[in-house]
């Protein structure tokens, strides 16, 4: 925590001194998405002075954009949320694909299909969210089925994520569907799934690592990137569902009324080094698509499993794609699962 | 000739305030309500077609494809309204015996008490609403204190419950009722208080004939004050009731945030804009009776 301060620090410093000579870069970001270093260690060798605006969710940052929210230069949307933005002409091509280093990126991250070819963005992160659980409270875990006796097993709490997408995935995956079915049937089995757990649920939140910490909850829906708060409580475990799981990808994209469009390439070029991106990856405990970097990541993160997915795991993992029309009928499947007594 | 002359300052004076409430309230509260009648765009945004399903789903009429009716709307809606009636009732049952205590202070722990009044207004809500996250829960403080005490043996279940969110709108808004009961309670004319135990009223005679009258335009103006924001709260039900039992605001937030359903979401907010409306049509007409009487 410390270090990270005075990276801050630094970083601000930095930008007092800097902002004339080589210009700035806005960043738009999800929350806690980044480590700050990563922002220092550019400024220092560009010169570029760097600000960071956060969100909470892609279409918050898509309703900013479409109202027409300029200064900005490089957003970091989920993948089908980069598809929706090049579909609406929001985004830049940057070429970013046609740089040497673009060599290092698994193609198996060019997941946009919009941009099949990474001619706008570039993959930036991915992660799983899973279960974090208390393992002298609950006992073992495998996955939803047991996630979800705990209450009646031990009289203690869990907690699902506050988001429609992710709660409804879990019926989904429970009744054997894709997370992005449209079929009504489908919708609705995996719905009458999540309500038949509804009591069982405590609470729709993101409070997991406070609440899990202290003793209030033994288990809670959550990104990986909750491991970060619980590296010294080998009580406090993290899986990947064995039914299966959702995981998550951002991209690094430009924005079409970006005013920085050199510098936000620049940052593009700067995050295909390898050690850039690990420096990220050991801050924020997710995985990098860049190849080398996994190389270059501390070895708790290489040797933990459910953070260093193997192939196997991988298989049983599902990504959101833009579901267009049918986010309709996922809006009252969650009014109605919220509304549930 | 100074007439004329009176009224074109006074022109002058309004016009920026006029211009101000032009541009930032009627004009965003005429796009809201355009929206609600126009077609949700697939990526949020709008379509310029009319669309009237966004208020047929939630009162009754729809196409049964797209836009489906479904009754849970209407009970989000009176669930607002029945936990926005249990903040002002709550808030004025405490407020209401406190401001003639503190109306009855000498003047300097008078103004001592007005500061700590609103004392809160200097920190951030979403900070204080987790601070109440931090008693409320089971291992919290409030729990711990009841446990340690020995009056429970078990944890309450106070937090992610109705409750708790009830809690939370009372803790925020008793400054917005506590403030215009305060000026009422203050102005109250104590001579006919004092006439009227004189003249053999008793004291619950007094109270209702002579008091709740006199101050009645306060407690309707912390109603009022209270009552409007407590419908459209969406932070602490959030925060303290776990996002399970949704208000009204918890909706609209939904649609521009989460759902990309602008239409709807502007619906929502003009039936919230009504209902308020209606509020505060009624408070206006009990006010003008009353001051009608005195």
């Amino acid at each position: 925590m410390n270090t990270k301060v005075t990276g801050l620090a630094i970083s601000v410093s930095l930008l007092a001194g800097a902002a004339g000579a080589e210009g700035s870069l806005a960043l738009y970001n999800w929350g806690d998405y980044i480590n700050p270093d990563v922002l220092t260690a550019f400024t220092k060798e560009t010169g570029i002075a760097v600000t960071l605006d956060t969100y909470s969710s892609n279409e918050e940052m898509l309703a900013k954009i479409q109202a027409g929210a300029t200064g900005y230069d490089i957003v970091f949307p989920s993948v089908h949320m980069n598809d929706i933005m090049i579909k609406l002409n929001l985004l830049e091509k940057t070429g970013i694909n046609a740089h040497p280093d673009f060599a290092r990126i698994d193609p198996t991250f060019l997941r946009a299909k919009e941009d099949p070819a990474s001619e706008y963005c570039l993959p930036y992160a991915w992660g799983t969210v899973g279960i974090f659980y208390n393992e002298d409270v609950t006992g073992p875990i495998t996955g939803w089925a047991d996630f979800f006796a705990v209450p009646e097993k031990t009289g203690a709490k869990i907690t699902l994520l506050d988001d429609m997408r992710e709660v409804i995935a879990i019926g989904s995956i429970m009744t054997g569907a894709s997370v992005n079915s449209a079929d009504p049937a489908e919708l609705q089995a995996a719905t009458d799934y999540v309500l038949s757990h509804k009591a069982a649920i405590s609470a729709f939140t993101y409070e997991v690592p406070p609440l899990l910490s202290s003793g209030d909850i033994a288990a809670g829906q959550f990104f990986v990137g909750g491991n970060v708060f619980f590296t010294e409580t080998p009580n406090i475990k993290y899986i990947i569902p064995a039914e299966g799981g959702t995981m998550y990808q951002e991209n690094i994209c430009v924005l079409a009324s970006a005013p920085n469009k050199e510098n936000a390439r620049t940052f593009m070029e700067f995050y295909l080094r390898p050690d850039i991106a690990a420096l990220n990856v050991a801050q924020q405990f997710n995985g990098t698509p860049n190849l080398p970097a996994n190389e270059l990541t501390p070895d708790f993160i290489k040797a933990n499993p459910n953070i260093n997915v193997p192939a196997e795991t991988m298989a049983r993992l599902q990504i959101f794609e833009d579901i267009g029309a049918a986010l309709r009928v996922y809006d009252r499947a969650w009014n109605t699962i919220r509304t549930a007594q | 000739m100074a007439l004329r002359r009176q009224s074109v300052i006074l022109g002058a004076l309004l016009a920026p305030v006029t211009l101000f409430l032009g541009v930032f309230f009627v004009l965003p509260l005429l796009i809201i309500a355009v929206f609600s009648f126009l077609t949700p765009g697939l990526y949020g945004g709008v379509e310029w077609a009319f669309y009237h399903w966004n208020y047929g789903r939630i009162f009754g009429w729809a196409d049964g494809i797209m836009e489906v009716y479904e009754p849970i709307y209407l009970r989000i809606l009176l669930r607002s309204l029945i936990f926005a009636a249990l903040t002002v009732i709550v808030t004025l049952i405490l407020c209401y015996p406190v401001a003639f205590w503190v109306s009855g202070l000498p003047d300097r722990w008078r103004l001592v008490f007005l500061f700590l009044i609103t004392l809160p207004f200097f920190s951030s809500l979403i900070v204080r609403l987790y601070a109440w996250l931090l008693i409320l829960k089971p291992t919290g403080l409030f729990n711990t204190v009841l446990m340690n005490l020995g009056l429970i043996g078990q944890p309450l279940e106070i937090l992610y419950t109705p409750t708790a969110v009830v809690l939370g709108m009372v803790y925020v808004m008793i400054p917005f009722m506590f403030l215009p009961l305060y000026a009422s309670v203050d102005n109250l004319d104590r001579a006919q208080v004092e006439a009227s135990l004189d003249l053999g009223a008793n004291r619950i005679q007094t109270l209702v004939k002579v008091i709740l009258p006199q101050t009645l335009p306060g407690i309707l103006g912390g109603a009022v004050i209270v009552f409007i924001p407590s419908v459209g709260n969406f932070i602490v039900p959030d925060v303290l009731g776990g996002a399970k039992g949704l208000m009204v605001g918890n909706l609209v937030e939904q649609q521009f945030l989460s759902s990309r359903n602008w239409p709807f979401g502007s619906a929502l907010s003009m039936i919230i804009m009504a209902v308020v409306l209606t509020v505060l049509l009624i408070a206006v007409a009990r006010a003008r009776k009353v001051g009608g009487h005195a």
